[in-house]
């Protein structure tokens, strides 16, 4: 995508960096505030709960130690069950912030990572002339489009990563357990990611300037005459779709075997033999032992607004597509408070780009919050049924935390040289990865939610 | 999207009523559908068949949505809907795998068509 018609001055890129300054500075105050400030007034109130349960506890076995009356226990009963009903209330409440303001530093961490870095390396590449240097290339001087080495470097600093990622998991883990740890079984993950980042960083160098002209058309069939990003893009996501249907497979397949509170109602088995995920998160979910069946419109939430802003996000992307799309002497700024907030054609686009990131980074925010309660109240990854909808709920979040990395970019590209109906490209590509990934979830919804 | 534009009866009664485009039609429809879907599993007393046909359902309208309009398959040519579904016989294959490795859920059929279920059970 070395378009390089357009003369980029490199302390553009120093934009880049300041974003990156101010994603740090939201990702420190979300955590402080809600990681630490409002957690811990969670968690003293989740301790007093506990300690409260636990009296509640004792009271009543103390109780029908003694042989008190019958009243007496039943009424100790139903304290104690009120106490423990309010220590999980607390307990969630408690995740609920310490999840939201860990997820939100991370988040924004990365992004700062990648767009402060990714701005930081090119601002210090040496001034760009401008022309066009086609030339270097042996293309004749002529204004053919050329491919870029980005994404193989790109591939390359993934494939080191995965390769390095056994020893940078365990080394991690026996971090965080205050283990001792073998810092140097970081190395090639970490040096894979540097990759990475230097393979973006050129990247969006050679996008950053593309204005659209003499995009590749493909010459053979099946895609002659089509734009070859265009259809490369299909392809990807093509495979995906493989990578999905592998999940549900396995799903399904295991499904078989269970005897989830559905086939009992359905009379197909008359024993509950595994929980699943909706077992705990829609209402009426079956029970094993103690645990499940806790589900009712609360803990149907995270998914349910998950699901609507997926869609929203879809649609604010389509609407700075259609906005890139049309002329700029027939572009007009609607009347009101959307007329204020979008005032012109530059800012709606950016504007819209950022609804979908910050849409898309609820996603995240929200998912991690509903794994944490799933976790607490023993759903876990060691079940079969976990294993599969962490997994494939887990690679769809990563689908959209990716997705949302490579929108940080169009928001910068938005803010800076702008898009137009000659470059729109970039964001109708880019789009339809990201109607893919609410297409996806449509399907993983009610598959694992509700079924 | 001038490219991606399409005429045909869904487009010509949504693009352009009440000044709204197909676009803004499409996403009202995938929010009341989501809607519904999810509302379908709070109420009690709805059949198991009726709730599992409401989520099949309401899944192939949103998808259908999400892929002809938002995607623009609806437009573009026609070799682009093709490589969506390509994968389509891969999952056929799957689901055929697991109705053939699941001893409960096919019934009846010649020897030289099922698994050895009894290297299955031992394994």
């Amino acid at each position: 995508m070395s378009g390089q018609e357009a003369h980029i001055e490199n302390t553009l890129w120093m934009k880049a960096v300041v974003m990156g300054s101010i994603f740090l500075l939201i990702g420190v105050a979300a955590y402080a505030t809600m990681g630490v400030g409002m957690a811990n007034v969670r968690h003293h109130e989740y301790e007093e709960a506990v300690h409260e349960y636990e009296d509640a506890k004792h009271a009543y076995e103390d109780a029908k130690a003694a042989n008190a009356s019958e009243d007496e226990i039943s009424q100790l009963y139903d304290l104690k069950t009120e106490a423990h009903h309010h220590e999980i209330d607390a307990h969630l409440s408690y995740l609920t912030w310490r999840t939201a303001g860990i997820t939100i530093l991370l988040m924004c961490g990365t992004y700062a990572s990648f767009i402060g870095l990714g701005g930081f390396l090119n601002s210090i590449q040496p001034q760009d002339d401008g022309h066009d240097s086609h030339d270097d290339y042996g293309y004749g001087g002529g204004h053919e489009h050329h491919g870029s080495g980005s994404p193989i470097v790109f591939a390359f600093g993934i494939m080191l990563f995965l390769m390095g990622f056994p020893s940078f998991q365990a080394t991690l883990k026996d971090m965080l357990a205050g283990n001792e740890a073998a810092l140097g079984d970081l190395g090639m993950s970490m040096v894979g990611l540097m990759i990475v980042v230097i393979g973006v960083s050129n990247w969006w160098r050679e996008d950053l300037p593309f204005i659209g002209n003499n995009e590749q058309l493909a010459t053979s069939d099946p895609f002659a005459g089509q734009h070859i990003r265009k259809a490369g893009l299909w392809i990807f996501i093509m495979s995906e779709i493989m990578v999905f249907a592998t999940f549900f497979s396995a799903y399904l397949r295991m499904r078989t075997e269970w005897c989830t509170g559905w086939q009992v109602e359905a009379g197909n088995c008359s024993q509950v033999n595994m929980l699943t995920a909706s077992d705990f998160l829609r209402p009426n979910g079956a029970k094993l032992g103690d645990i499940g069946g806790q589900g009712d419109f609360m803990t149907l939430l995270p998914g349910a607004i998950n699901t609507f802003a997926l869609i929203i996000s879809s649609y604010t992307i389509v609407l700075a597509l259609k906005t890139a799309n049309t002329k700029a002497s027939e572009w007009k700024a609607s009347q009101g408070f959307m007329g204020k907030i979008m005032p012109t054609q530059k800012a709606a686009i950016r504007n819209y780009l950022i609804a979908t990131l910050m849409l898309g980074s609820l996603f995240i925010v929200l998912k991690l919050i509903e794994w944490s309660h799933l976790v607490a109240e023993g759903f876990t990854i060691e079940t079969q049924a976990g294993s599969i909808f962490y997994i494939a709920t887990g690679a769809h979040g990563l689908h959209v935390f990716i997705g949302l990395l490579v929108m940080l970019y169009l928001v910068f590209k938005a803010d800076t040289v702008g898009f137009d109906e000659k470059n729109a490209q970039g964001i109708e590509y880019f789009g339809l990865y990201w109607h893919f990934v609410d297409l996806a979830w449509v399907v993983i919804f009610p598959a694992f939610y509700l079924y | 999207m001038g490219e991606h534009e399409t005429h045909g009866i869904i487009e010509n009664i949504f693009d352009g009523l009440l000044g709204k485009d197909i676009y803004f039609w499409n996403f009202i429809i995938l929010m009341v559908f989501t809607l519904f879907e999810v509302g379908a599993v709070f109420f009690e007393g709805i059949p198991l068949t009726t709730v599992w046909a409401i989520l099949i359902g309401v899944g192939i309208v949103k998808g259908y949505g999400i892929a002809a309009y938002f995607m623009h398959l609806k437009g573009d040519p026609r070799i682009y809907t093709r490589t969506a579904l390509f994968p389509v016989l891969f999952v056929l294959l799957m689901l055929w795998g697991i109705g053939l490795s699941n001893p409960g859920s096919v019934q009846g059929l010649p020897d030289w068509c099922t698994p050895n279920w009894d290297y299955a059970r031992n394994r």
